[in-house]
């Protein structure tokens, strides 16, 4: 009995110990732009729009679990097996794009982040730079371990979604059989909205990060096991959150005809139906959303910097050792600060374009994950399955027709 | 000094001008001393090795011997490509340093990986932006310069277990300058030049020492038996092997000159016993010097407003900081080449030189040889003192004549 109990004391602190890449990274796909995404998305088609819920998570989990498989068996990044394998012309033009969309997904989530200070009445010209500034040397001056907890701290406050979704009081038996049956046909509208917010979750950004920030954790190869369940409960978490989101929005917007074009419109315009408060939490929501997002964001450009041009970079390493990579991440917020502040940028032109290179970098990004999960070299017999080299597959297919889609959309005018 | 960037894609042509196919890689010797062993050339139809002997040159293409040689790969080669190229560099704690951005091979003596660029440079020279990226720089009046790890400081055996792991510390770590790297090299090559001659075939002990810089071949027979010095003396040209002599103290020579094979010996008793006048009295201090650094564009600009007619200019001779001699270019060189292209680069870097104690007819003898007009006249330390030039050497020769 104690023999019983000990063990299993023994793998819930294993376990405990291993959480954070696979919640943190999948979370943080729900960042200022999703959310966003999501409201417009329920705006538009209200309970309707759940039905793509599932497949996106089971989309996320497997893409998510063979980036972090390939750190953990390879002990290397995937833009470190980029630059050795494929050669440094190749590494520089992998590297240029994922700055470029990244760049434009911190601009998006500092443009969140703004739009929430505004909804609290904050002058933005003035917090917002501090708030950056001090999240950057927070950063600097903590270790893995620290920014591991602040990130779960920001995760924590997507709780507020689920409280907002309750404060508009939605029919929870229609939300979730919407998620399995399909309400109404197809139409292309819907179906751009749709493959959009594949784009918002599913990342570039977000296979190099879950892959760096495994390797930086130093998971090692006997847990590999609990890291897998990890990811699929950081999956099912964030499409849990991503849900109540949608809730939230649907139940009030949706049912009386009000449409939006961001994620802060949709705070203010759910006031009426769900009361004051839910503007409150749904604001602070995205605020930390926003957070979220732009550290995790400019977090991946730094560590693709370092490893594909091979210089230190770790959260556990000081400024002085680590220069390049807390330079590369300082750059990357303040440009994404800066643009974010000027008046008259068209953040729907910026995610247009984010959108479009995320879709050219994703397949090719699929490509490599595919060469490295079933090379022997590399994972010995921790090769791909069949199964998730079909859903690899299946993935890019799916991202490639998005970026298509996106363009087509563009110019029909969907 | 080759940059593997710039070596890797070259058309591999056979001695009669038709093409193998393409160079795209080398295995070299995972040892202290990282001879380039085998070139990789990927054909229409596979790939083929073939070993070093079977090269006939590099130039703007590779050049094979006729009737070249495809050999196997061997234990204890790696890959330039596989083990070298783009790996990251650790250093002994394990730290992440850079990772290794281009493959410098140095081509004389021999084929030797020399170190690895872990420069910006490096980088741009795969984008065939490094010309580009030199040009942008001096403009605001800088210029950028590879930071090259010399290959002492990596531990050939931790290679074969795919990592590229330094010997120290990043912090103590010494990058050296490109132009300097030659010199280094050979240096620590008279130490194991032991190592090498046991690596090559017995025919190219020869070839290595007289490939040697003077002052080094120097050393190198001061640090051997005398009899192996002999041995070596008589391999090589009678002409070189006299000025060799001449550097060393008459003791030791008197040591070296019995082992001497009869056949060399008399050429070379023939050439010492004209060795009654030196060279001294012949030397003219106007020479141009520049700095390696310096662009063609540059030197070509500072010829034209630093020197007159009245004092004939034939080369330029490239001194490093310590005022040591490490190359020389002749004019033709330097009009053809690109003006932002840094003098190192084009430079020849073994320069037939000749000391104080070198005979006059020595110094003619190699002149022909080599087709030179003027010879550097250098001391010990590899610095220059002056030079003589064809026109004086040949007086000098009648003047004994008569």
């Amino acid at each position: 009995m104690y023999y019983f109990f000990y063990r299993w004391k023994r793998r819930l602190l294993i376990a405990l110990a291993l959480i954070g890449p696979g919640i943190i990274t999948a979370v943080a796909d729900n960042d200022a732009a999703g959310i966003s995404s999501f409201s417009i998305a329920a705006s538009t088609f209200g309970y309707q729009i759940m039905i793509i819920l599932i497949p996106i998570m089971v989309l996320l989990a497997v893409t998510q679990e063979i980036g972090a498989r390939i750190a953990i068996v390879a002990e290397k990044g995937l833009a470190d097996l980029i630059r050795e394998r494929y050669g440094v012309r190749l590494a520089i033009a992998m590297y240029l794009l994922l700055f470029l969309v990244n760049l434009a997904v911190v601009v998006m989530d500092v443009a969140g982040l703004k739009a929430a200070l505004s909804l609290f009445g904050l002058n933005p010209t003035m917090f917002l730079p501090m708030i950056i500034a001090g999240l950057f040397a927070f950063v600097v001056f903590s270790n893995y371990t620290i920014v591991e907890r602040f990130f779960f701290v920001l995760v924590l406050f997507y709780i507020t979604y689920v409280a907002s979704a309750f404060l508009a009081k939605p029919d929870w038996g229609q939300a979730v059989t919407s998620l399995v049956i399909p309400q109404g046909g197809i139409t292309p509208r819907f179906f751009y909205v749709a493959i959009a917010i594949v784009g918002t979750t599913v990342t570039a950004w977000g296979q190099f990060f879950i892959n760096s920030y495994v390797k930086d954790k130093r998971i090692t190869l006997e847990h590999l096991r609990y890291n897998r369940i990890e990811i699929y409960l950081g999956a099912l978490i964030t499409v849990t959150l991503t849900f109540f989101t949608m809730v939230a929005v649907a139940a009030t917007l949706f049912t009386h005809n009000i449409a939006i074009a961001d994620a802060a419109d949709a705070a203010l315009a759910i006031a009426p139906f769900a009361g004051a408060f839910a503007t409150v939490l749904f604001g602070v929501g995205l605020l930390f959303a926003g957070v979220l997002g732009c550290i995790v964001v400019a977090l991946t450009t730094a560590y693709a910097f370092s490893e594909f041009f091979g210089y230190s970079g770790s959260l556990d390493e000081s400024f002085r050792k680590s220069r390049l990579f807390y330079t590369t991440l300082l750059v990357q917020l303040s440009i994404g600060t800066i643009v974010a502040m000027l008046p008259g940028v068209s953040l729907f032109r910026i995610t247009l374009i984010a959108n479009f290179i995320n879709g050219l970098i994703l397949p090719v990004i699929f490509y490599f994950l595919y060469q490295f999960a079933n090379n022997e070299a590399v994972m010995g017999r921790y090769t791909n399955t069949k199964f998730q080299n079909w859903m690899l597959a299946g993935s890019a297919v799916v991202i490639v027709l998005a970026s298509l889609m996106g363009l087509v959309g563009q110019v029909v005018g969907w | 000094m080759l940059y593997f960037a710039e070596l890797s894609g070259k058309r591999v042509v056979s001695a009669d001008g038709s093409t193998i196919g393409r160079l795209t890689d080398f295995a070299f010797l995972a040892t202290d001393q990282p001879l380039v062993t085998k070139l990789r050339v990927d054909t229409k139809v596979g790939h083929i090795l073939v070993p070093v002997s079977s090269v006939a040159a590099i130039k703007d293409v590779v050049t094979l011997t006729s009737g070249y040689e495809t050999v196997g790969i061997s234990e204890n080669e790696l890959s330039v490509r596989i083990h070298l190229l783009d790996q990251q560099i650790i250093d002994i704690k394990g730290n992440k340093v850079v990772r290794v951005n281009d493959v410098v091979i140095q081509d004389k003596p021999y084929l030797v990986i020399a170190g690895v660029d872990v420069g910006i440079l490096g980088i741009a020279r795969w984008l065939k932006l490094e010309q580009w990226l030199n040009r942008q720089i001096s403009r605001f009046g800088t210029s950028l310069r590879s930071d090259f790890l010399p290959w002492e400081n990596i531990q050939p055996l931790e290679l074969s277990r795919g990592k590229v792991k330094l010997k120290r510390e990043e912090a103590k770590l010494t990058k050296l300058a490109p132009e300097d790297l030659a010199d280094h090299l050979e240096r620590l090559s008279v130490k194991n030049i032991g190592k090498i001659l046991d690596l090559l075939p017995n025919e190219y002990e020869a070839d290595v020492v007289q490939n040697l810089h003077v002052s080094r071949q120097r050393a190198f027979l001061r640090s051997i038996k005398p009899e192996h010095a002999a041995a070596i003396l008589s391999k090589i040209d009678p002409d070189e092997a006299v000025d060799i002599l001449l550097t060393l103290s008459e003791h030791r020579r008197a040591l070296i000159t019995p082992h001497i094979t009869p056949e060399a010996k008399n050429q070379i008793d023939y050439l010492l016993s004209l060795a009654t006048t030196d060279i001294g009295n012949l030397i003219t201090t106007d020479f141009f010097t520049a700095t390696p650094n310096e662009t063609a564009q540059k030197v070509r600009h500072r010829i034209k407003t630093e020197t007159t007619l009245d004092k004939p200019l034939t080369y330029v001779y490239v001194i490093n900081e310590k005022k040591e001699l490490i190359g020389v270019c002749n004019l033709h060189e330097l009009l053809l080449t690109e003006g932002d292209a840094p003098i190192y680069k084009f430079m020849i870097q073994n320069v037939v030189a000749v000391y104080l104690t070198t005979p006059p007819e020595i110094a003619l003898k190699k002149m022909v040889k080599y087709k030179i007009y003027s010879l550097p006249v250098i001391n010990e330390k590899k610095q220059i003192l002056g030079v003589v030039t064809i026109d004086d050497v040949v007086e000098e020769y009648q003047r004994i004549a008569n």
